[in-house]
């Protein structure tokens, strides 16, 4: 995610006070801006607060933009660090560990737990019913549980889609790291959405 | 290869970064375990939901309060101030 003379120039624009900078910027951004720091801080207020934050942050200091990275992933970099902070202090409240929700295995490496239980597969079930009523809480209270490092890496990985070298530019981890901190928020979700639909499905 | 080894490659399977020899070794592995089978299936469509309840929209009033306190602050400040 090289930056590029446009984002240099859109934030010189930016700084000289043209409104229309600061529109283009929003219109490119805002939206990404909302959805990760929603997706990280699981709260509309706090989701509101950083929205707020970023931006400010990002007009007091885009002189300190280089242009060595891409512009958006310098604001991605910004949400999530602003998103994190505002989790400090709260992740006591739902955040359970994550190894009581990862697939467990037998000495000889086949998995634990009853046949029906390994073999239910319900990703044939109507994407309708998957994504509404009880499942979607179920879904949204897994997302919740999730420690708050691991719910950015799901965020920006599968929502923003970005590439797990520029997760780890993003969030100042290393690319291993960024790699197993999303393969186990997928199993751990996994895991609670076959609980939920399991067997009966 | 063992269904503990081949669940913990399934993310670089979807992502196409196995090499072609352990590729082949886990393809080999879900033709014959349905278990296995179940879980990339369920594990996939999980990334799917996942993503799909993540993708919330910014409050359209959030998004006139913000141009609002952003355009006040970069008229209140002069290039380079």
């Amino acid at each position: 995610m090289q930056g590029d003379e446009g984002d240099l120039s859109l934030l010189g624009r930016l700084r000289a006070g043209d409104a229309n900078a600061l529109e283009a910027l929003m219109g490119q951004y805002s939206a990404r801006v909302y959805r990760l720091a929603y997706g990280i801080t699981r709260s509309a207020g706090d989701a509101e607060e950083v929205v707020q934050d970023v931006f400010l942050t990002v007009c007091r200091k885009s002189e300190s933009f280089e242009g060595r990275a891409a512009l958006g992933s310098w604001i991605y970099r910004i949400t999530t660090n602003a998103a994190l902070n505002k989790r400090r202090g709260k992740r006591q409240e739902v955040e359970t560990a994550l190894e009581e929700q990862l697939p467990s295995f037998k000495a000889d490496g086949h998995r634990e737990g009853d046949r029906a239980y390994v073999l239910a597969d319900w990703s044939q079930n109507p994407e309708r019913d998957l994504l509404s009523g009880e499942t979607r809480e179920v879904l949204q209270g897994a997302i919740d549980r999730l420690p708050e490092h691991y719910r950015a890496v799901l965020v920006l990985r599968d929502v923003e889609e970005l590439s797990n070298e520029e997760v780890a530019e993003v969030t100042g981890e290393s690319v291993p790291s960024v790699k197993s901190r999303l393969h186990r928020a997928r199993m751990a979700l996994r895991e609670q959405l076959t609980r939920h639909l399991g067997p009966r499905a | 290869m063992t269904c503990k080894e081949a669940i913990a490659k399934l993310a670089e399977y979807l992502d196409g970064e196995l090499t072609s020899v352990v590729q082949k070794q886990l393809e080999a592995h879900l033709k014959t375990c349905p278990p296995c089978r179940a879980y990339l299936a369920t594990y996939r469509k999980t990334k799917e939901l996942a993503a799909k309840v993540n993708r919330v929209d910014m409050p359209e009033d959030l998004k006139a309060r913000l141009r609002a306190l952003l355009i006040d602050r970069i008229r209140a400040r002069p290039a380079g101030g």
